[in-house]
């Protein structure tokens, strides 16, 4: 069949179940998996909803929300970000960098191709941001006080991400890697409603509860005096 | 509640059964799923720590604010996640014992002001503070508040006031209060009225100005009386602090909470009005709703809000010419990062304030002046609180002011230790004070 991968042996094509190794399988399975377990995650989130708050409210929730999401992240107000600007940026070229591995893995299942020229853009990218993730994973190693933070699932976690990245760009430009790719994408897909990975999920539950928070007493978002 | 058993073979105590199960109880409270959201969400990036004072003053790892969520988060894991129970290594969960407990007090009462400034800059969106006052509670359930701060709670809980002040005591002080007042503004008929069915406002006090600073109650009574406002005090409730809200246990939160709630409406007042306390002010607008589940049937505002409304509504009036020295204003954290609170004292003294110059930073990214989440009460911390305060004394000495106003009485009382420590030659008053100070009165007008 045409257009099933980035190759025509390549990549994993659903619509082709012949081409379909035990690799495949693997990945599919671990894909379920994670899905299953991190609906649990959500439905759990969304049954338990927001706090009753009784107090007179200060402030309007919803442009709160907003600015929890969006100006209270940005540099000029997160010092977290500002004092730290070279890890800030790193961490967010890290999670483009991983944000386009999934996209690429979920594609990867209706057998579309990429141009040459893109898939070595995607590749030096992606290498790129494995690289952000080498250097966060590497400040974790050597800073003392981050070290002392740190638990096993913490370097696992960093170091599956930026596999993934790293083996992602691989497999762009070569397909002999795929069995590899999948085997370490289903150990990705396995170990993240485990660990700390599964902040995809709680990352937003997070901001919302800061931006209700805030907004309820009229603190976010900032007013002119 | 549970006792605790005998020594192990180490010689550690250990904790019983019945502790560790209250303990445990806080990760089922009702707080739709912001505890759980909270709990899981940490990354351990670590970047928290230069928002803390605990860290900056010592540069000491453990006061990383990831670090005291992590306590909190590591119990739960232990208990509450599959990965925690089947693979603690895995996400350092940790046992309940006595070892962890001892590093929660020393972290969670001891290293922490609830300031929230690490959970306005959390890379995440971690509510930091509210992660230590859950671990507060589950030491609370357990019995481990610090003695000193529990027994401050007790005070309020027995006397019905956080200092024990007799309400004889408290009547004569008023009285004595009354005649200064009748003095200063020059009027026979002016009055500090007390348990008046009916007053539109009922106000209240921090215990620490009947105690200490009685001045302070004249001031806001002369604002009172120069807005011609109808007023009351109770002697039966008058204490705005909870510090139950610091040592984390809600029945007793419930307990002073009600009690306000209660005499407002005994004395059938329409708005209740917060007097200058950080933790006071949040205690019972915020938090004491929740406590008692109901929405009240009264409006609850500040001193700040309301002096600002004064001023806006033209009920009183400043004299520009009469504060000359520089100003500045140092934020009490539950007032205005917690509170909401952060224009209004800005619009009054720059009302009146010649020469008035802000902190920096200042708002809601001020820094805690040490004193808050029950510091001031806990007298085995002392040095480390005074260690932190380095951070508010540089800032104070930058802004070159020769008056520190603050609207909270527990900062009023850091501060001015704050001031003798660090020898920074300022004056700390309260805003109801500098107001007073500068007021216009009628007789003046004319």
């Amino acid at each position: 069949m045409q257009g099933c991968g980035i190759t025509e042996t390549g990549w994993l094509c659903l619509v082709n179940p012949d081409k379909m190794h035990w690799y495949h399988w693997i990945s599919l399975a671990s894909l379920g998996i994670c899905l299953l377990l991190s609906l649990v995650h959500l439905i759990r989130l969304i049954r338990l909803g927001r706090p009753t708050e009784y107090a007179t409210p200060a402030g309007k929730i919803n442009p709160a929300i907003g600015y929890s999401f969006t100006g209270a992240m940005s540099p000029a107000k997160k010092e977290t970000a500002f004092l730290h600007l070279p890890t800030y940026f790193a961490g967010i070229a890290y999670h483009l960098g991983t944000f386009l591995a999934i996209l690429l893995f979920f594609l990867s299942w209706t057998g579309i191709t990429y141009p040459v020229v893109l898939r070595f853009a995607m590749a030096i990218f992606l290498l790129a941001t494995s690289g952000c993730g080498s250097g966060i994973l590497i400040k974790r190693m050597l800073k003392k006080g981050l070290r002392s933070l740190s638990n096993p699932d913490d370097y696992i976690s960093n170091i599956l991400v930026t596999f993934f990245q790293m083996v992602t760009a691989v497999v762009l430009l070569w397909d002999k890697a795929y069995p590899v790719y999948f085997i370490l994408t289903s150990m990705l897909l396995l170990y993240f409603p485990a660990g700390k990975l599964k902040h995809a999920i709680y990352f937003f539950a997070a901001r919302y509860h800061l931006g209700f928070f805030y907004g309820w007493r009229g603190v976010w978002p900032p007013k002119q005096a | 509640m549970a006792t605790k058993t005998s020594l192990t073979e180490t010689g550690m105590e250990v904790l019983t059964n019945g502790q560790i199960t209250k303990g445990l109880e806080v990760f089922e409270q009702p707080a739709g799923s912001k505890l759980l959201t909270h709990l899981n969400s940490c990354v351990h990036c670590g970047l928290c720590a230069e928002s803390c004072i605990y860290y900056l003053t010592t540069g000491d790892d453990r006061f990383t604010p990831a670090r005291k969520v992590d306590i909190v988060s590591s119990v739960y894991r232990r208990y509450r996640t599959f990965t925690g129970k089947n693979l603690p290594w895995l996400v350092n969960a940790r046992e309940l014992n006595r070892a962890t407990t001892d590093e929660m007090v020393d972290l969670l009462f001891g290293a922490c002001t609830m300031c929230g400034r690490c959970t306005m800059h959390c890379s995440i969106g971690v509510d930091i503070a509210y992660l230590v006052r859950t671990g507060r509670t589950m030491l609370s359930n357990m019995g481990m508040v610090p003695a000193t701060l529990q027994s401050t709670v007790n005070a309020a809980v027995e006397s019905g006031n956080n200092m024990s002040i007799p309400t004889d005591e408290f009547v004569a002080t008023l009285q004595w209060m009354e005649e200064e007042l009748i003095d200063e503004v020059a009027d026979p008929n002016a009055r500090i009225p007390v348990n008046e069915t009916g007053a539109r406002i009922l106000y209240t006090l921090n215990p620490r100005e009947p105690k200490f600073f009685p001045l302070s109650i004249s001031a806001m009574a002369k604002i009172f009386f120069a807005a011609g406002e109808s007023w009351s005090l109770s002697t039966k409730m008058y204490d705005v602090t909870n510090y139950a809200y610091f040592s984390g246990n809600p029945s007793e939160a419930r307990l002073i909470a009600e009690r306000l709630r209660r005499e407002t409406g005994d004395l059938k007042a329409k708005t209740l009005v917060l007097a200058e306390c950080g933790h006071g002010s949040r205690a019972f607008r915020w938090e004491a709703p929740n406590y008692l589940q109901e929405h009240f049937p009264f409006e609850v505002k500040t001193s700040v809000e309301l002096i600002a409304e004064y001023i806006r509504d033209g009920k009183i009036r400043l004299d520009p010419e009469k504060i000359k020295d520089v100003v500045t204003l140092h934020d009490p954290c539950n007032l205005v990062r917690n509170g909401g609170i952060i224009h209004e004292q800005r619009y009054i003294l720059k009302h009146f304030v010649p020469d008035f110059v802000e902190m920096t930073p200042s708002g809601t990214d001020n820094y805690c002046c040490g004193g808050g989440g029950g510091q001031l009460a806990m007298s085995e911390y002392n040095d480390r609180r005074m260690k932190i305060a380095e951070v508010k004394a540089e800032q104070i000495r930058k802004t070159r002011a020769k008056i520190v106003v603050t609207p909270c009485h527990n900062c009023v009382d850091q501060l001015s230790q704050i001031n003798i420590t660090f020898k920074l030659g300022v004056k700390i008053v309260t805003l109801a004070e500098i107001v007073a100070d500068a007021l216009i009165l009628e007789n003046e007008k004319k």
